[in-house]
């Protein structure tokens, strides 16, 4: 029973010097005490390190306390190495390898030999084989390929493209680079200018100005002048002001159309104004602006002016002249026609019992003489001959197979008519059959006496017919007012007539839009017995059914369901668009808009 | 020994540990979830029509803030070179670092107003998201895999772990000499299994389906079981010699394995953090440029 040392050393040349000795003990004393059995040089070993002590078909291995050995890789302080197996053992730099016992010797063979592997650079190696260094590109490396490629993306890509539209090769129709530094998709109705950034973007480093809106919308109204606008603007305090300076200093200068016409928002639709964008300016515009010609207005049901109708206040020779007054001075409209809405509205009276004859029903409406535009939003102009003449008729004698009428609208040609159709004949004729006394269409037999009389009685003269027809009870005096001349001349003045289409023309209001309402319920015709009264109804009266932007009356109304930013004739932008996207049901107003 | 993760503060009042993250009780945190806070408040008052976008007022200043942000944050890299203390300690400015990038994620989520797109905005955005994703990652993975690092060398150095391999392919030379040509041949395979040839994938995974150390030690056990004689004895000797291998390498593995989940996130925070102020760069002069 005795171990074998095998010590192993290297030549300076590399060659291999192996020494062996027999030790014939059970224990092995390690250490770098020169009386241990296995001598180590090393200076990391201790004097006495460990021992190595044979029981049975183990080794059982036992440093000194607190110290350390390695065995088979594992550093410990104690362990056991079965023969049969064998085992590695390290002590500092010295490796003792005690090989697998053969089963025909009592011997244990243990070699022995120094690694000396070079520690510091294994080190190193060993460190830098177990980081990721090893096996990634570096660090620095890759940034500068991602900046690079970001860099041209992001950047030069999107630059070439502008650069290529400035000398207009790109196509419009195809994914263009600058399209990377867009926001968002544009809004539906500038879908098309997606590929198309230098539409708007005209200038780099120039934002977007309103001569590049205007190469499309070029008939678009401007709200008012600038310099009003400005002085309309109440001024900016805090929050506001402070974003005012840092637009300026960034060369962004307020009132541009993007402004509010905000894009790269996504495909959305134009939101409708909201309230506070006009009552912004519009709650105290007077206090600004002392010479508007509007009242201030922040809300249509708690702050809003009585309605300021345009209308004929008077005449000037022939000219109407026309003012805006507000229904609160309960003015007078002079369109120098005489009607009685009441009159023609009575359910007992000879006008009603005249409908039934003609067959306009039990009573005459509104619809009778009314006639709406094909837009069903507004009315057609009233025609005399059209829409009162089914009962004011003018005519006034028979010529072979034709009616023969008065003109209507031109008197001095009337009156050269009435002088040429009487002037050969003398006698007169008898009041009861006047020709100018009124007289209902299809009542034959009169028409048949009278044109009997015409025929084999003395007529009577032009002038009496003139004087006649111009004349109460003639057939002009019951509409016009008609000045009568110096006895002994002819020279009768029909005041001139005009009438009203819009009342109000910087607002919006659509008939077919009320049509569940009757009319009587806003327009008090029924109760006018001159047609000086105006029948527009008041703000009250809208203000039954429609109250502010937020409110408890049935119809929330913000100011863009009357009126428009870019003022206009039609119906407000916000009506048309509710009306395109299908938000409303009344075709009427498109058609009209497209036809103006 | 391990530093014991970064949550260690509770030892004697001499030698007591305050980590980054607890710097100066959470000063940093309160800051940057005042900042949050004040602009969550901010961005839930203002009314931008028709709907919040990184081009309102409030979107401009959250995104210079942003921008500025960042910028200080990746100085990081440079201030790290240069220790100090007091206020603006290195420990201090770490601190600042984690807490205010944390922020990021609220200030430039409200600078987009929530809208993303194939841009070079969103890219910024996405950019950054990612920079601070692998730097959670980074914090939470040096709060826990430190200890498991030591703990997986079992008291080796790396040096020792790379020779104990090679060891065994010496011994293995000398034990499989009595081997037939064939099983030598199996046993030579494994000879020089590299576990550092392992690429980032391989790493992370912590294994190795493709180890010739492996076949080789199951070809020998098959063959062993079938064998009798003093050819089993050499083959039961080369089995034991590829099992210690075996053990050798998979201890290297599961270092190699913490060693990569350890240091991975710094590849993508530090090229990415890059890669987002060139995409940042571009942003801002897109912006101008169409203006």
């Amino acid at each position: 029973m005795s171990f074998v040392l095998r010590s192993v050393s290297t030549s300076a040349q590399g060659r291999e010097i192996v020494r062996t000795t027999r030790i014939d003990k059970d224990r092995l004393s390690i250490g770098r005490a020169p009386d241990s059995d296995v001598h180590l040089t090393d200076l990391a070993v201790a004097l006495h390190h460990a021992r190595v002590e044979r029981r049975g078909d183990r080794l059982m291995i036992q440093a000194e306390t607190g110290l350390f050995v390695a065995l088979n890789g594992g550093k410990t302080n104690a362990g056991v190495i079965e023969l049969a197996a064998g085992g590695d053992l390290r002590i500092g730099s010295h490796l003792l390898r005690f090989l697998p016992k053969a089963a025909d010797t009592d011997d244990i063979s243990v070699s022995l030999e120094r690694v000396s592997e070079g520690e510091g650079k294994l080190d190193r190696d060993a460190d830098r084989l177990f980081t990721l260094a090893s096996v990634l590109p570096g660090k620095r490396a890759m940034a500068w390929l991602l900046v690079a490629a970001v860099l041209v993306v992001g950047l030069a890509l999107p630059i070439k493209a502008w650069h290529d539209r400035q000398q207009r090769t790109a196509q419009f129709a195809r994914f263009q680079a600058d399209e990377l530094w867009s926001s968002g998709h544009l809004s539906k109705g500038h879908a098309n200018l997606q590929q198309n950034c230098g539409a708007c973007h005209v200038t780099p480093f120039e934002s977007v100005r309103d001569t590049a809106c205007k190469t499309c919308h070029a008939k678009v109204h401007d709200h008012a002048s600038p310099f009003r606008l400005a002085r309309a603007t109440p001024n900016q305090s805090g929050w506001a002001s402070f974003q005012l300076s840092v637009k300026q200093a960034f060369n962004l200068p307020p009132g541009r159309c993007v402004d509010c016409h905000k894009e790269h928002e996504g495909p959305l639709d134009m939101a409708p104004t909201p309230q506070a964008f006009c009552s912004a300016c519009h709650t105290d515009l007077k206090d600004r602006l002392p010479d508007a010609h509007i009242g201030d207005a922040a809300d249509f049901e708690r702050a809003h002016p009585e309605f300021r109708p345009t209308l004929i206040s008077g005449w000037t020779g022939e000219k109407a002249q026309l003012r805006r007054l507000s229904l609160v001075q309960k003015p007078k409209e002079a369109s120098g026609l005489k009607f009685p809405h009441a009159l023609h509205l009575d359910k007992l009276g000879g006008v009603a019992q005249m409908g039934r004859r003609l067959g306009m029903g039990p009573q005459l409406d509104c619809t009778n003489c009314h006639r709406p535009e094909p837009s069903g939003a507004g009315f057609q102009p009233v025609e005399m001959e059209r829409d009162c003449a089914a009962c004011h008729s003018l005519d006034f004698a028979r010529s072979g197979g034709t009616i023969r009428t008065l003109r209507h609208g031109d008197p001095a040609q009337l009156v050269a008519e009435l002088r040429d159709f009487y002037g050969l004949r003398s006698a007169p004729l008898p009041p009861s059959l006047s020709p100018f006394a009124r007289r209902t269409p299809g009542d034959a037999p009169a028409l048949q006496e009278r044109i009997q009389f015409n025929q084999g009685a003395r007529l009577p003269g032009a002038d009496a017919a003139i004087r006649s027809v111009f004349s109460r009870g003639g057939a002009c005096y019951d509409c016009h007012t008609i000045d009568a001349p110096p006895p002994g001349s002819l020279d009768f003045r029909v005041h001139p007539v005009a009438l009203s289409t819009r009342y109000l023309p910087h607002g919006w209001f659509d008939h077919r839009a009320h049509a569940t309402q009757s009319c009587a319920s806003c327009h008090g015709a029924a109760q006018s017995s001159s047609s000086s009264d105006l029948l527009i109804p008041g703000i009250a009266t809208c203000r039954t059914c429609h109250g502010g932007e937020s409110t408890a009356k049935p119809v929330a109304s913000t100011c863009a369901m009357c009126h428009d930013y870019h003022a206009k004739e039609g119906a407000p932008t916000m009506i048309v668009r509710r009306l395109v996207r299908g938000q409303r049901r009344d075709a009427g107003i498109v058609q009209a808009k497209v036809s103006r | 020994m391990a530093s014991g993760g970064i949550s260690r503060t509770k030892l004697g009042e001499g030698a007591s540990h305050e980590s980054f993250l607890r710097h100066r009780n959470f000063r940093w945190l309160k800051i940057a979830l005042t900042v949050c806070l004040v602009a969550i408040l901010a961005y839930a008052m203002i009314d931008v029509q028709p709907r919040p976008n990184g081009g309102s007022a409030y979107g401009y200043l959250l995104g210079t803030i942003g921008a500025l942000l960042i910028l200080w944050l990746s100085l990081l890299g440079l201030r790290k070179r240069a220790m100090t203390s007091g206020s603006w300690s290195l420990k201090g400015w770490t601190s600042a670092h984690v807490y205010l990038g944390l922020s990021l994620v609220v200030i430039a989520t409200l600078h987009t107003g929530f809208q993303l797109g194939w841009n070079i905005h969103t890219l910024a955005y996405a950019l950054m998201m990612l920079v601070i994703a692998s730097g959670v990652y980074g914090i939470i993975v040096y709060a826990v895999l430190p200890t498991q690092l030591s703990d997986s060398r079992a008291e080796m150095t790396r040096p020792q772990m790379v020779e104990a391999v090679a060891k065994f392919d010496t011994q293995l030379q000398t034990a499989a000499q009595p081997l037939s040509h064939d099983d030598a041949a199996l046993v030579r395979d494994a000879f020089g299994e590299d576990p550092f040839r392992a690429g980032l994938i391989r790493r992370l995974s912590g294994r190795d389906a493709r180890s010739s150390t492996e076949a080789a030690l199951q070809a020998m056990r098959r063959r062993l079981a079938v064998t009798t004689g003093p050819e089993a004895a050499a083959l039961d000797g080369v089995v034991t010699l590829l099992e210690r291998k075996s053990a050798a390498l998979e201890r290297i593995r599961r270092h190699l394995r913490i060693r990569a989940l350890l240091e991975v996130w710094l590849y993508m925070h530090v090229p990415l953090t890059f890669a987002l102020i060139a995409a940042l760069a571009a942003h801002i002069i897109s912006v101008f440029f169409y203006w």
